[in-house]
This record gives C-alpha cells, structure tokens and sequence, in this order.
C-alpha cells in the first residue's frame, strides 16, 4: 500500500470523473515522497486519503473549486492534514468541490462539474461531490470533505459510500476555509463505516488552534456488535413525508426493520420544527459566507482582476469576476438578511428557529431514544443540470441534513440499497459527541442491510 | 418580497461585488424567490425570549497565558525583501528624505 506511483495511477485512471484537482504528474511525484516519508508505525501507515479542496494543505492548491483562489498555495497545513500525516496517511490529492462548498451537487466549481461514478448523465451531490466520487468508485479508501448543511451526508447517500458529519467541535477545523462558522464540519468518506471510522478517530480531537474545538481526547473506535439489543431508534415522522420518494421509502423500510431484527426497539417520534430548518439554514449561511468571504478581495489571496481606478473598484472587479453564480448569490443574500432593517425579520428570526431545532432533538433524546434513523436524502442522484435553474428546489433536497448542522449533532449516512442501480443512503443522527454509539448501530446495519439490492 | 433591480445594486454595493448589468434581472427575481421562500419562518410564534442557539462550548476557553509563539509558516527571509543575519535589511535612514526641489 505504501507504493506512492501505484496509489498515484490507480487515482488517476479515475481521471473521467473529473473529481480531482491535482494534476498527474504532481499528484504521482508528491505520492512518491509522501510514501518514502510516512511513518511505518502510524495507524493508518499507506492509507491514502483524499482531501477537499477547501482544506489548507502544504503538499498542493488550495482553490475551493474558485477561481478567486486559482494557483493559491497556503502556507501552512490543516490540523486534520498534519494529524493523517503524523498517522502515516498519504495525502492523495484535493478534490474537486462546488465553491467555496455552496451547492448539493458539485455543478457550481470553477473547475467543471463532477461526474457520478455510476452514471455520468447525474451528479454525484455536493458540495464535497469530488470526494464522494473517488471513494465511490474505489479509487481512494477514505476521502475528507467538510459539511455545512449535508455536503458530506448527501454525496456519500448518492455514490453509495458511507459518509460521517462529526458533532461540532469534535474536529478541528484549524486549515478549513470557513464558509458557515457555526455550522462547518469536517467529515469523513469511506468505503465502509470502519474506514470512515478510522479516519475520524485519528483527525479527532483538541486542538489549541482552533477555539470551537472541544478539550476532548480523539475519538475511540467502537467494537462491532453482535446485536442491536437496548437500543432505541427513534423515526421522526417529518422525514418520511408522502411524497418521499418510493424507493427510498422501500430502503428505509427493509433497514428500519433489520434493525428490529438484530434487537433495537423502534419507535415513532416527531420534531416539529422539521419544515422550518431549510429557510432558517438559507438563512443562516448566506449571512456567515457573506462575512467570511470578505477576505477574499484580490489584495491577500490569489489572483487580482485588475484595472480598476480605486481601491474599492479593485475589490468589486476582483470579487465579481473571482466569484461564480451561486456564491455571488449567496453573498448578496446574506448581506440582505443582515442589512439594517431585515436583520430582525430574517437573521433574528432564523436564530430563534435554530434554537426550536435544537430543542426538538434534545426533547426526543431526553425521552429515551439514542439515535434517529431517517433517509439521507429525498430521492437517489438527480440528473445534472436539473436543479440549476432553480436554486430553491437545490437547497430543498438538503431538507433531511441540514437540521443535524443547525443542532450541532453528529450524523451518518450509510448505504441502504438502489434504485433502478443508483444508490440510497439511510441517515443515523446521534447524540451530541456520542459518536461511539452512533457507529456502533452503524457497523449493524452496514452489517445487515444489503447495500447493493434494489429497493 | 420582491427584489429590484436597485435593491440588488445596493446590496452589491455593500457586499462590494460588481455585478453585470444583463445578469441583474436574472439575479433580482432568483433573490426575490430565495427571501420569499425563507419568509415562511415568520408563520411561526417565536417568543421573544428565546434565545439564539449556537452549537460548541458555552464560553470561550482561556489558553494558559505562556508566550509560546508558534514558528511562523513561512521563514522571514523567504517573504522579506532583504534579510541578514536574523534582520530585516532596510534603507538607511537618511535615504528616507524629502528629495530635493532640483530631483522633481
């Protein structure tokens, strides 16, 4: 596994996916050195991991699919790059993003779209839809990717890969290009929850770097268990609404009662304020990207478009060519929403709505119930170019991921069967920093859901 | 909520974004769809009470006060224009002078 050219080619034949950033012969010479470097005791010694490109790394660029950072090389690592490092890890390149990791189909990078590995006419979802894709098609093992409404959880459930959003705070985001503040993530892609697993347990853990990192040690690996045997899974209604997509629907039905199967004790729960979590987190976003895109003005970072007159003139020509569509959008929203006059109406308002999400997980939780189980996502990957147009009808299908950012929570997706060969993910949202049970109920049902079977 | 076309050359304004002329009917009514679909969180009673929620810890934590400067990224010589012997090499003092009439 430590052979640096072979993990370089065997990535690189992956090539049509269009899910990487870093080119060949980079990717092959880094691999190399990478490879004669790593440190043969580390837990996860050759396992070449994959990183979003909106993660600092020395090694390669760092552009957040944008061209306002095209060419950018930062100077320093992401606290989760050095640690799968110091673990012997190989950095195997930057994925492929939506920018700046807006978007739940990775159609918005400056880059070019990303292809879904099992049919290229759909997406593979986004925002870290390059990560998703690799792991899919088995190029890498594990990938990271960073979630701030679902960008981890909705790939993973769209190219058949298992997907974790930690608890926030359980990982450092030190090195990770803000977008959201209060609801960034760093998560992990797998081929399976013990990959994933494993590589969340090594980048885990305190950080004096990064304030919103908790003082807590990394993340120890559950053991597999034989049976589900006291524990209580909670189905919130809202997330199995009439119009769910048959299939998913189907998947979700056969896992809900393997579950039962192995021994868990299922009941029907209910979070209300389920309906309101996608306006108040379109919301919530735009308003935080709007502050931290700030930065991005062509005096510090990355290219400048220049032949303006004025300092000003420099920093709109810069941001407005540097810039897509989607993120142009979301900043001009979110600079709405927090303008004088709509601060109250629209801010105020959605950060009172977050606090009546987070108290519906912690009335359910205080009742008993471990874990929920939902769908990842409404229906299987759509075909691209379907949702463009409309941006609205692209934040909804992030209506069953968004709630565990709002709440801070930790969650999964795990592959749960196929549509017509197109795969479903089914959801498990956990208890905050409980992370252990969490993948504990996830090795049951990776163990006995037939993941690959039509619905 | 409709967003006009002078509403969204405002809010670039303050974001400091230009924005394309034949781009800005397009942008107008996809903003006006985004605030009236996020609107719908008003149908809801919230107390005024309630208070924000913001996930992580509940205050911030205090690093013990030691100097213990991190090494920088990037080695002074390597950013600096001129650099010996751990200095910076800067122009003599003197050469800082309003030059004279004659060199205008």
């Amino acid at each position: 596994m430590s052979d640096g050219k072979a993990v370089a080619d065997h990535l690189i034949k992956a090539k049509r996916l269009n899910a990487l950033l870093t080119p060949p012969k980079e990717l092959r010479k880094s691999l190399q050195a990478q490879a004669a470097a790593a440190r043969p005791t580390g837990v996860l010694y050759g396992m070449p991991v994959a990183v979003k490109d909106n993660i600092c790394t020395l090694e390669f660029t760092t552009t957040c699919g944008s061209r306002i950072l095209e060419g950018y090389r930062s100077p320093y690592e992401a606290t989760v790059v050095a640690k799968l490092k110091a673990a012997g890890a190989l950095i195997a390149g930057k994925t492929n993003c939506d920018e700046f990791a807006m978007g739940s189909s990775t159609e918005h990078s400056a880059y070019g779209r990303v292809f879904h590995p099992l049919d290229k006419a759909r997406v593979p979802g986004g925002s870290s839809g390059g990560s998703a894709a690799l792991v899919g098609a088995g190029a890498v093992p594990a990938a990271l990717g960073s979630d701030t409404g679902g960008s981890v959880r909705q790939p993973a459930s769209f190219c058949g890969v298992v997907g974790i959003k930690p608890t926030y705070g359980r990982v450092s985001r030190y090195g990770l290009v803000a977008f959201g503040s209060s609801l960034d993530q760093i998560g992990v892609f797998g081929r399976s929850v013990h990959d994933a697993a494993r590589v969340l347990s090594v980048i885990s853990g305190r950080d004096p770097r990064d304030a919103t990192c908790e003082d807590r040690d990394s993340l120890r690996l559950p053991t597999v268990p034989e049976s589900l045997q006291g524990f209580v899974i909670g189905l919130p209604r809202e997330y199995f609404p009439p119009e769910l997509d048959p299939a998913v629907r189907r998947a979700c039905d056969r896992a809900v009662r393997l579950m039962k199967e192995l021994g868990a004790a299922v009941r029907e729960v209910s979070l209300p304020h389920t309906p309101y979590a996608v306006p108040a987190y379109y919301v919530i976003a735009p308003a935080e990207a709007s502050s931290n895109l700030a930065r991005f003005d062509g005096v510090r970072y990355g290219p400048r478009f220049d032949g303006a007159a004025d300092l000003r003139g420099l920093y709109r020509s810069t941001r407005g060519q540097g810039f897509g569509p989607e993120v142009r959008r979301r900043i001009l929203v979110g600079t709405y929403v927090l303008s004088s006059g709509y601060y109250d109406a629209y801010y105020r308002r959605a950060q009172q709505m977050r606090a009546l999400i987070a108290q519906d997980f912690r009335n359910v939780f205080d009742r008993g119930v471990d874990l929920l189980f939902t769908p990842t996502t409404p229906t299987p990957a759509f075909k691209a170019g379907e949702k463009l147009a409309d941006p609205v009808a692209m934040y909804v299908s992030d209506i069953f991921t968004v709630t565990a950012n709002l709440a801070g929570l930790p969650a999964i997706s795990v592959p749960i069967g196929r549509a017509k060969g197109l795969p479903i993910g089914g959801q498990l949202i956990g208890q905050a920093f409980l992370e252990d049970e969490m993948l504990e109920a996830a090795y049951a049902v990776e163990r006995v859901v037939p993941a690959t079977d039509e619905a | 909520m409709s967003v006009t076309r002078d509403d969204v050359l405002r809010i670039a304004q303050l974001a400091e974004l230009d924005v394309d002329e034949d781009t800005l009917p397009a942008l107008a009514e996809q903003m006006s769809r985004i605030l009236d679909y996020v609107a719908q969180l008003s149908a809801v009673p919230a107390s005024e009470a309630l208070r924000p929620y913001v996930p992580g810890p509940d205050a911030i934590r205090f690093r013990p006060d030691e100097v213990s400067p991190w090494p920088l990224a990037t080695a002074p010589e390597e950013f600096a224009p001129a650099f010996k012997d751990g200095f910076f090499v800067v122009p003599k003092l003197g050469q800082f002078d309003d030059p004279a009439p004659a060199d205008l």
